[in-house]
């Protein structure tokens, strides 16, 4: 009898490593940026550290998105250091015209409308709020990429449980609900799938 | 030690339990869910610039002011305009799918000649030989637009007929038109001054006349109040929509308006809550009462309700003249808050020309509904974006889409107040297609271009001084410098509105009870469009949102 616990104590036990542990690391691709960037040393090299200033909002209230290649090169017309990475940036897309592909982590699908310009101008939410402390990290973060939904990993949220996340942590649509019914802001399917 | 077949078992057992406290089923379910709404041949808008523009829609005559979302170059989203001057921000189920339909299954995009392709060539042959052959009919669906001026210069030099296809509510006003003796077109409803409205089945709450203007005037004046400032009386058959949020719904059989409208006249003279002019209908109470299935203190009380306070306006979904003498006696034509005549500056409408002789073939505009018939035994040529079915065309011709091509907008049929716009093209159409107006300017190049006419009905406009250009801000038209920057802020998505009219009466004189009954109608968005060409996202809409309805209460 004891043997037989054990024996099915093992599977159990194989099921929960292989679940918790292997499961994650699998699921997951891992991809490098095209530049490998640091917010951090931008803000404090530049001494400006309002994500404003590169991820601007249009004049008509719209968002700009990433920065474009205009806005790099406003430092970086030519190189300022030795720095590997921004000799790549310099001379494989500034010089070319070429905008780096970007690997956004954020990104949501196709048949979702998210407007920057409603949750921060009216709503007044900061950027930590959904994108916690990408804007102070001095990581090179490497993009993750579910193998079966092709969804950044940031969507779902680091923690494959969605268990004792942080607050920012994870963009799926029961998030995005969750956080409408906290303020008590009720959209309809179409506000977001239109 | 030796594994035997029961621990195999039992193994299995503890991780099938095991996977349950994992994530794994329950991430891999997600996924796998979400792996099959991204399947390489759906197609994806595509990455870029996300931009919006402003534009109008060009499905129906409304001309509904429009928030185009584009993403690299394509419309993906569209929302009302809040600053458009007569929709305010308020659109149909079909408008907010309406960049789904370029991309319909049913959309045309070549030449057919029953049943088989052809190529336009071919088609311009028949036609040609149709017009040397015998007189040709010109059918169009909204008149007073720059197409139209070129559909009717053609059926004019070739000695053919020009007609044009009324819509439920034009056809509403043309009783009035009719007795008065003007032009269908420079008829409109002066809703802003109405204190009761009287509806005879017509949609007022779903899709009548320019969406938003009545549900603007509803949600700001009667939306919720027990004894709201504009009361609404929908008398109809079915609890539709409009009668259950109506002020009073009043149910009565199929096909009895007019007569309940004619007892309702008598009632009211008889009980002197309005002065006898005209003839009286013969019409008794009670076998009114027997025949629509209200009692006789019902419809007593409805007459009272009617004028308890006024100004009155009865409204029919269709040309019922019973409704339209009932106006008459109440003083509803030519009256605020009735049936008033459009301000002169709206005044450029096409004369419809009819001859009463067969002809050889039949040339459809796009705008035509699909629901219009043509005389049988002639050739017909049908343009049309998407292929509605069910209509008997010879040759079916492809032309432009949504937003692909750039129309003028005259004045919506039931607006008192005169506008203009123009609906730019924000997509390149492919070669293969053509509008009605280009095909016969091929055929005749000495006809006016819709460009010309464009400019024309800018510069007279421009040259009134009247009026004011709603963009992104209103702003008067003496503001602008020049006929041709006041056609910009037009290509650009403003629309001109007029002055208010000043009312003139109008002269009505009814020498008999008018007879006839036309069968209902109900006019509201989805009638002009054959079910297989309604993109899914209009249903849904239409079912499970009140994004049609005025932004601020779909807001709430």
């Amino acid at each position: 009898m004891k043997r037989h616990f054990l024996v099915f104590a093992l599977g159990f036990a194989l099921a929960l490593v292989a679940g918790w542990v292997v499961f994650p690391r699998v699921l997951y691709s891992h991809q490098g940026q095209p530049v490998d960037f640091l917010h951090k040393t931008h803000a404090e090299k530049s001494g400006n550290a309002d994500c404003e200033s590169c991820h601007a909002f249009n004049a008509d209230g719209s968002f700009a998105g990433l920065p474009q290649n205009d806005t790099c090169a406003g430092c970086h017309s030519d190189k300022l250091g030795t720095s590997p990475a921004e000799a790549k940036l310099v001379d494989v897309y500034l010089k070319t015209q070429t905008t780096p592909p970007w690997l956004v982590y954020s990104r949501q699908p196709a048949n979702v409308w998210f407007s920057h310009s409603i949750h921060v101008k009216r709503a007044g939410l900061a950027c930590a709020d959904c994108h916690g402390t990408l804007g102070a990290s001095d990581e090179k973060r490497l993009y993750e990429q579910d193998r079966i939904s092709g969804y950044s990993r940031d969507i779902w949220g680091h923690s494959i449980s969605r268990l004792r996340r942080a607050p920012h942590d994870g963009r799926t649509m029961s998030d995005c609900e969750d956080c409408h019914h906290k303020r008590h802001v009720e959209v309809g399917c179409f506000g977001c799938h239109q | 030690m030796k594994v035997s077949r029961r621990d195999l078992l039992l193994g299995t057992a503890g991780l099938t339990v095991g996977i349950f406290f994992t994530p794994v089923p329950w991430k891999v379910l997600d996924d796998v869910s979400v792996w099959t709404q991204n399947w390489p041949w759906i197609p994806q808008p595509a990455r870029g610039p996300v931009t919006t523009k402003l534009a109008s829609c060009t499905l129906c005559a409304s001309g509904c002011g429009l928030r185009v979302r584009m993403a690299a170059g394509y419309p993906v989203g569209i929302s009302g305009n809040a600053s458009h001057p007569l929709t305010s921000g308020a659109l149909c189920p079909l408008g907010f799918a309406a960049h789904q339909l370029n991309w319909h299954p049913a959309r045309l995009r070549e030449v057919r000649h029953r049943g088989r392709t052809a190529s336009w060539e071919e088609a311009r042959a028949a036609f040609e030989k149709a017009c040397a052959e015998g007189p040709i009919a010109v059918v169009d669906g909204r008149s007073g637009r720059a197409a139209s001026r070129v559909l009717q210069s053609f059926a004019v030099r070739h000695s053919g007929a020009y007609e044009v296809v009324l819509t439920a509510e034009e056809k509403a006003l043309l009783p009035y038109a009719q007795w008065a003796g003007v032009p269908v077109s420079d008829l409109g409803y002066d809703l802003e001054n109405t204190r009761t409205i009287v509806s005879f089945g017509a949609p007022l709450l779903d899709g009548w006349g320019v969406p938003g203007r009545f549900t603007h005037l509803w949600s700001e004046r009667a939306a919720g109040a027990a004894d709201p400032q504009l009361r609404l009386i929908q008398i109809e058959p079915a609890l539709s929509r409009t009668a259950a949020a109506a002020w009073h719904w009043v149910p009565l059989c199929q096909g009895t308006e007019g007569l309940l409208a004619a007892t309702l006249a008598k009632v009211l003279v008889e009980e002197h809550l309005i002065p006898a002019q005209g003839p009286l209908p013969p019409a008794s109470l009670t076998e009114a009462a027997t025949q629509t299935g209200l009692t006789p203190t019902a419809i007593r009380d409805l007459a009272y309700s009617m004028v308890e306070r006024r100004p009155t306006l009865a409204i029919g979904p269709d040309d019922n003249p019973a409704i339209a003498a009932l106006n008459v006696l109440l003083g509803s034509l030519g009256t605020p808050g009735g049936i008033v005549r459009k301000s002169s500056a709206s005044s450029a409408t096409s004369q419809i020309s009819t001859k009463n002789v067969t002809p050889r073939a039949v040339l459809i505009d796009s705008t035509v509904p699909w629901e219009y018939i043509p005389a049988s035994g002639i050739e017909v040529f049908r343009f049309a974006a998407w292929d509605g079915g069910g209509n008997r065309a010879d040759w079916l011709l492809p032309s432009p889409g949504f937003l692909e091509e750039t129309t003028d907008l005259p004045t919506p049929p039931t607006s008192a107040h005169a506008v203009y716009g123009i609906a730019p093209s924000l997509l390149t159409p492919s070669t293969e297609l053509k509008t009605a107006a280009e095909f016969l300017q091929q055929i005749d190049a000495t006809l006016p271009t819709i460009e010309q006419s464009i400019h024309m009905r800018c510069d007279a406009i421009f040259r009134r001084r009247r009026g004011s250009v709603h963009g992104a801000k209103p702003s008067p038209i003496t503001g602008f410098e020049s006929a041709a920057k006041f056609e910009d802020a037009l290509r650009a998505g403003a629309v001109w509105l007029d002055e208010s009219p000043s009312v003139t009466p109008l002269k009505c004189v009814l020498k008999a009870w008018p007879t006839g009954n036309p069968a209902h109608t109900s006019g509201n968005w989805a009638n002009a469009w054959a079910p297989p060409v309604l993109p899914t996202l209009a249903g849904k809409l239409y079912r499970e949102s009140s994004l049609r309805e005025a932004p601020q209460r779909s807001q709430s």
